[in-house]
């Protein structure tokens, strides 16, 4: 009986010793010795809580530590999902934290670094993502990438790298079109919005001037190569009308990579078929001359 | 990442496809007399031109009533044969006289590509007008070949002379 007395008083303190520490402690002060032990299971459940209680809303510090366990939670259980919650949950933390943290910046700078390292890996999986089953996701994290970037640099210029994602997910979306497949018309307004886009953002660059002239030029091409012969000449002058609208929306964006010096031979044959397709026999004429005179050199 | 690279260009001669089609609009709105309506329908192409490759191909899957198409090409006035319709292109241009001389006695439609060939002997003649590729049709040169012109025809035509 004694005996078992003594268990019952060991058990009890155990438990005291156990469960005791946290008498009195509030939700966030646990989660915090949960996220030192690296018990991020606990750690996310307190934290979780004290994100819920009216005395932490306002709390800088609170919202700090939520966006670090999360980060925490996305580093060693969600790093191979490129949708992680937890990543954007971080995230989320980090962004209501910051304007909290304006007067005493007590945080600011580490979240900054957290932020900075949670975008990259955004970008990361946004790279990868892009192929034709994931693409959207990488437009997704690719946005997010940007609006995170901004978060810790709101004067950063990300057109750059908006340039450069935007011109390899329009290369990759207009893959169909080099494949006998071929690209629908949703396919091809999708990958024209882009390079319109990204002459939106750099009028002067090359490559889209160059490709988005040579949609243009496809797409009324292709029109044409598909006509039937036996198109009555009623239906033939509207179909002419339109094409030859396509035409004139193609020409200057191929003038233009043809002043900005690119691809040389190709916008040559690119000016050259463009005017055929205006009928202005002339000018294609010249153009395919200096396309010879370049051949020769 | 990635980066873009130089798209490539549909190859297709739009221009030729353009003027197949409106020559085979020609053999619906044209009647030739009663002989010329049996046997192969029969195009001919004077010197080398891009519509030679386009017309054979349409050939390919096309008929004109039920008379098959054949295309022809000719070097020079001096080979044409027989045709239903004879094009001239636009370097050839210089070879009408010789071309009309050679087929006087035949009912034949001859199309050009030239400003002012309607004026001197050409049935029809191709023009650009807009970027668009038109066509002037000189009533009187189709008919003194026995052809005979629908009023559909006139009213497409970009002029009627």
């Amino acid at each position: 009986m004694t005996k078992r007395l003594y268990i019952l008083l060991f058990v009890s303190f155990l438990t005291s010793a156990v469960f005791g520490q946290f008498v009195g402690r509030d939700h966030l002060s646990v989660s915090l010795f949960y996220m030192q032990k690296e018990e991020l299971d606990s750690a996310q459940k307190y934290i979780d809580l004290a994100a819920n209680e009216e005395e932490f809303k306002g709390s800088a510090k609170m919202w700090y530590y939520r966006g670090f366990i999360y980060k925490d939670i996305y580093k060693v259980k969600e790093k191979d999902d490129k949708q992680s919650p937890a990543r954007l949950e971080a995230i989320e933390a980090f962004r209501i934290m910051l304007p909290l943290d304006a007067e005493k910046s007590e945080f600011t700078e580490s979240a900054g670094k957290i932020l900075k390292y949670l975008a990259s890996t955004m970008y990361n999986d946004a790279v990868r993502s892009l192929n034709p089953e994931h693409y959207k996701l990488a437009i997704s994290n690719f946005d997010q990438y940007k609006s995170t970037m901004l978060m810790v640099e709101p004067g950063m210029d990300v057109k750059t790298q908006d340039v450069k994602f935007k011109l390899a997910l329009a290369s990759m979306l207009n893959r169909p079109a080099e494949t006998e497949a071929g690209m629908d018309s949703a396919q091809t307004y999708q990958v024209k919005k882009l390079y319109l886009e990204i002459l939106e953002l750099d009028p002067d660059n090359p490559g889209a001037n160059y490709n988005l002239a040579t949609l243009y030029y496809n797409e009324a091409a292709d029109i044409i190569n598909h006509m039937d012969y036996d198109m009555d000449i009623q239906k033939l002058n509207e179909v002419q009308d339109y094409c030859i609208e396509i035409f004139l929306k193609g020409l200057p964006y191929m003038k233009k990579a043809y002043e900005l010096n690119y691809k040389r031979k190709e916008t040559l044959i690119g000016l050259s078929n463009i005017y055929y397709g205006l009928n202005d026999i002339e000018k294609s004429e010249q153009y395919k001359k200096e396309l010879e005179e370049l051949e020769k050199e | 990442m990635i980066l873009s690279s130089g798209f490539k260009m549909i190859g297709v001669d739009t221009n030729s496809k353009m003027k197949a089609i409106f020559i085979l609009n020609f053999t619906k709105l044209i009647e030739w007399p009663e002989k010329y309506r049996e046997g192969n329908f029969v195009v001919g192409v004077v010197g080398e031109s891009p519509l030679y490759n386009e017309l054979v191909k349409m050939s390919s899957t096309k008929k004109v009533a039920n008379q098959s198409l054949m295309v022809k090409q000719f070097n020079s006035p001096d080979d044409i044969t027989k045709c239903h319709i004879l094009y001239l292109s636009k370097d050839e241009s210089d070879a009408l006289n010789a071309v009309i001389t050679k087929v006087k006695s035949n009912s034949t439609l001859i199309i050009t590509e030239k400003q002012g060939l309607v004026d001197k002997g050409a049935g029809i003649n191709f023009i650009v007008k807009d970027n668009r590729q038109k066509f002037e049709l000189n009533k009187g040169n189709v008919e003194k070949y026995k052809l005979k012109v629908s009023s559909n025809l006139e009213a497409l035509a970009e002029t009627v002379k």
